[in-house]
């Protein structure tokens, strides 16, 4: 269910079941039907709490940004990886072969 | 017998005139860990033989005249979502059960080259999300008093470390109160810069546009000490800037200091106790010199709504390389997409999950644009309201809590009230200003936190006024 608020946005009132899943699945999350019960019994009371927000009159607001220049983007040049550095990335792997990392296939149905 | 109740000002004086040695102060903590960790598990992992080659070095160095500075020698806890290289760095978390840092955490290699030392790894709530360390998967640390209550989080192990005398000091992170709160609810000072006055790099990224790493530590004037060390500009950290020099005074009067009160801070939203303590702390300013009033923070109010909409984007974003791959736990099965679904689903607790999944929400086609980008300009508007506060006072005071510490188990159904723990928090981060909490005294023997905020890169004017403060207290 969705209602049309005073700044036009859509704003969902109530998560449901099915959106739920679908947010599962696109945060790459399995969860148990369990689990899946209790995260949906628990986002609706955070949505309606944030759902304050659309109350604000934002007109003539930018999104934030930090005014501070900071450091500027780093040059986008590689540099040489210590040997110590290596090791533990090796170390890291869940599977490896030889200094290779094993992974699962990409493609479900690889061609040839 | 070494007593432990040492302040890196006062270890620091002990170790230059030889009254203990490093080695001798380190061995004495980590006795002290091997007694009363088992049951405060404020400590994930301990470095025991790192640590006491590192007490050896400092000797060393002390016994040829070339010691560091104050911190050499310094016994310290690190929160274990700062990279220790070599070691296992969990962020309290399963998926990270056997990872190991591949690199120091700039603020590591700051404190190496000042020769302190590395007691070991505290526990957090897993991915700092959480205001009582229960999220950790590594169960959950006890308040230091209290066995039955919280130390607060996510940084509770390091509160617990540092009021137990487990440590002298500890490194914390405040994403939206993970310092300030904990270190109310176990009564020690807990400190988070302006944003960009420390660097992340090495922080396990939990909300990049909020994070900050922080003391927490017996003082203020340890407080300013440790800072000192781990803050400056950073190429590996593109937000960082020094600001403007930090030159606390440590002034005992606040003699025409404006302090501000946000009256949206005073309703109903505090326990009595808290509030009697931080009226008596006001009293006690006043009697510095201080010019107390009264100031108008309505857009203050939407702070938490827009962390709680902005934070879990950024989460949900960072998050996403933990997906079994390259490190951390992998629950291979059949496809690349059964890989990822089940080694997020069993290596990321609860809270986790429900945060990636409000992210991916506020973030998803059809309500981009009333969460995220509403509460993105929401968020300019607190900006802009903190900076139009800070023309008309120097330090805006409110408690910590609403709360002192709360029982085990007392929230953890309700996701809501425990978010509604970082009330006082969380301006501070959304407008990327410094604030400190630090002991306004114990109701029915728990602490009470006091906090003060300055404006952007005025951490210099923030601990001038929190140790001008607590040494009236003394």
């Amino acid at each position: 269910m969705s209602v049309r608020l005073f700044f036009g946005y859509d704003f969902a009132m109530s998560i449901e079941r099915k959106e739920v899943e679908h947010l599962a699945l696109l945060s790459r999350i399995g969860f148990s039907d369990v689990e899946l019960a209790r995260m949906e019994e628990t986002l609706d009371p955070i949505l309606a709490y944030v759902g304050r927000l659309s109350k604000v009159d934002v007109q003539g607001a930018a999104e934030y940004q930090d005014e501070e220049p900071g450091l500027g983007l780093r040059a986008d040049v590689p540099s040489d990886c210590e040997k110590k550095v290596q090791y533990i990335i090796l170390e890291n792997f869940p599977d490896k072969l030889g200094d290779a990392l094993r992974v699962p296939g990409v493609f479900e149905n690889p061609k040839g | 017998m070494i007593q432990l109740e040492y302040t890196i000002a006062s270890a620091a004086k002990a170790l230059k005139e030889k009254t203990v040695s490093a080695t001798e102060l380190v061995r004495a903590y980590l006795d002290q860990i091997r007694v009363r960790n088992i049951v405060l598990n404020a400590f994930l992992d301990v470095h025991e033989g790192v640590a006491l080659e590192q007490a050896t070095e400092s000797d060393e160095r002390r016994a040829k005249g070339e010691a560091f500075g104050d911190l050499d020698g310094i016994p310290l806890a690190i929160k274990d979502n700062i990279l220790i290289q070599g070691t296992r760095t969990t962020a309290g978390s399963r998926i990270l059960e056997t990872y190991k840092a591949t690199n120091d955490a700039t603020v590591i290699k700051k404190l190496r080259n000042e020769g302190a030392v590395f007691l070991g790894k505290t526990n957090m709530d897993e991915f700092a999300m959480g205001s009582s360390t229960e999220n950790s998967a590594y169960g959950p640390t006890q308040h230091p008093r209290d066995p039955e209550r919280v130390p607060g989080g996510s940084s509770g192990g390091s509160a617990c470390a540092v009021a137990a005398d487990l440590c002298i000091a500890a490194l914390g992170s405040d994403t939206g109160g993970s310092i300030r709160q904990p270190a109310a609810f176990c009564g020690i000072v807990g400190f988070k810069p302006s944003y960009g006055h420390v660097s992340r790099s090495g922080l396990i990224a939990m909300a990049s546009s909020f994070d900050q790493i922080g003391p927490m530590t017996k003082s203020v004037e340890d407080a300013s000490l440790l800072f000192k060390a781990i803050a400056g500009s950073d190429p590996l950290d593109q937000t960082t800037s020094m600001g403007r020099p930090f030159h606390p005074s440590f002034p005992r009067s606040l003699k025409g200091v404006r302090i501000g009160l946000p009256k949206q801070a005073w309703g109903d939203g505090m326990e009595a106790g808290v509030r009697e303590h931080v009226e008596e702390a006001i009293e006690i300013i006043k009697s510095l010199g201080a010019v107390v009033t009264e100031v108008d923070l309505p857009e203050a109010e939407e702070a938490l709504a827009v962390y709680y909409v902005l934070m879990p984007c950024e989460v949900s974003a960072n998050l996403e390389r933990f997906d079994g791959i390259r490190y951390g736990r992998r629950e291979t099965s059949g496809t690349l997409l059964e890989t990822y679904l089940n080694s997020r689903g069993k290596g990321f607790g609860e809270e986790v999950r429900r945060r990636v999944m409000l992210g991916t929400y506020a973030l998803s086609q059809g309500y981009y644009d009333a969460y995220y980008r509403q509460a993105a300009k929401v968020r300019a508007l607190i900006h802009q309201a903190y900076t139009r506060v800070f023309e008309e006072v120097d330090i805006l005071l409110t408690p910590t809590t609403p709360s002192t510490a709360f029982k085990r188990g007392e929230k953890t159904d309700d996701p809501l009230a425990m978010y509604l723990e970082d009330v006082f928090t969380v301006g501070a981060n959304v407008a990327g200003v410094p604030s400190i909490s630090l002991s306004c005294g114990d109701h029915e023997g728990l602490p009470v936190g006091l906090q003060m905020t300055a404006q952007r890169f005025a951490d210099d004017e923030l601990i001038d006024a929190a140790y001008a403060y607590e040494q009236a207290r003394l």
